[in-house]
């Protein structure tokens, strides 16, 4: 059980492709930064909903995604920090 | 001592990712952690032969992928997918690795403590 | 509660995640888990620069870490080869090598790279930004 942490949006950095090709049912993929953006790219959302995803509440807030991701699960940092400890490990690509 | 796998998944000599992510692996087979190197996405290229990073005014760190087994680093994978993509062969890498198909990789990343990315 | 260790491996200006570094370990320490050490590897180096200088309406990353320090107790630790590789020097590196400059102070210190593994070996886990 890993807890996958995507930091940049996938026109900045490998991340999210390198994390999908590993990540595996039981795994979570915790979206931060500008990595958020991609969910509203189709082919990333459809790839998405296969995993249980995530992405940090103050991120969305920020870029004024509020209402566009309303259907994704949105946590805080304490959210955050608890997550990081109920899986076994995190991995930042 | 931990299990910790090393990830490469940026080409090599651009940025100093490799450079220090190999520093970062040989450190800690060094201080008797269990150390196992994953080389994904044009960071495969890393391990390509006649290299000169030297030409670009960049170290050749690479020579040092040749320590690895002084190091007691014998797992050295391979992502098979990133070297189809990019059209290579086992013949072409310079050290003895092991091509792993990404379900192998998964199940390595699950099996080692932690995991860093450069 | 659990013991970190954070891997900051970003600059403090123009990249956000080192920001996020410093929210999650705020919110770690908040939760009553403590925080083996804070690890600047990288770009993350540039964090602590003392002169860095960010515009007064703008959020001091450096000065928050330095406050967390304070709060905590939290150590802030650079890989030392990693800093002067790029300019980030302390004041016994500078005499060493002879500069009449430094611009790296407590409460960040100077490490190496094997504090960072140490760290890792010890902690419940590690968390990387």
């Amino acid at each position: 059980m890993i807890l996958h942490l995507i930091q940049s949006s996938p026109e900045q950095s490998s991340a999210l492709k390198t994390c999908l090709r590993y990540a595996t049912q039981s795994d979570s993929i915790l979206l931060t930064g500008n990595s958020v953006n991609c969910l509203l790219k189709q082919a990333w959302a459809t790839q998405l909903k296969e995993y249980n995803v995530a992405a940090l509440q103050e991120d969305v807030i920020a870029r004024g995604l509020t209402s566009l991701l309303k259907d994704t699960k949105q946590i805080n940092y304490d959210e955050f920090v608890s997550l990081s400890l109920k899986f076994n490990k995190v991995i930042s690509w | 001592m931990k299990k910790l796998c090393i990830v490469f998944k940026q080409p090599p000599h651009g940025t100093a990712h490799g450079r220090e992510g190999l520093d970062l692996s040989l450190l800690s087979a060094s201080f008797e952690q269990e150390v196992s190197l994953l080389f994904t996405n044009e960071a495969v290229l890393t391990l390509l032969k006649d290299q000169d990073p030297e030409s670009i005014g960049a170290k050749d760190y690479i020579a040092t992928l040749g320590a690895l087994p002084l190091y007691d680093i014998d797992t050295v994978l391979v992502c098979s997918e990133s070297i189809q993509e990019l059209g290579l062969s086992e013949q072409e890498l310079r050290i003895g690795v092991t091509l792993s198909a990404p379900e192998e990789i998964a199940s390595h990343l699950n099996a080692v403590d932690e995991v860093i990315v450069f | 509660m659990s013991k970190f260790i954070i891997q900051v491996n970003s600059a403090a200006y123009g990249n956000a995640a080192s920001y996020s570094a410093y929210r999650f370990a705020k919110s770690a320490l908040e939760s009553g888990h403590s925080i083996d050490k804070i690890f600047f590897y990288q770009d993350g180096v540039l964090n602590t620069n003392y002169l860095n200088s960010p515009a007064s309406d703008e959020f001091d990353l450096m000065q928050a870490w330095i406050e967390l320090h304070n709060q905590y107790g939290t150590v802030l630790v650079n890989c030392v080869s990693a800093a002067l590789r790029r300019g980030v020097m302390s004041e016994s590196d500078a005499k060493e090598s002879g500069h009449g400059h430094w611009n790296m102070q407590a409460p960040f210190i100077m490490g190496g790279l094997g504090e960072l593994v140490i760290g890792i070996e010890s902690a419940d886990r590690l968390v990387c930004f």
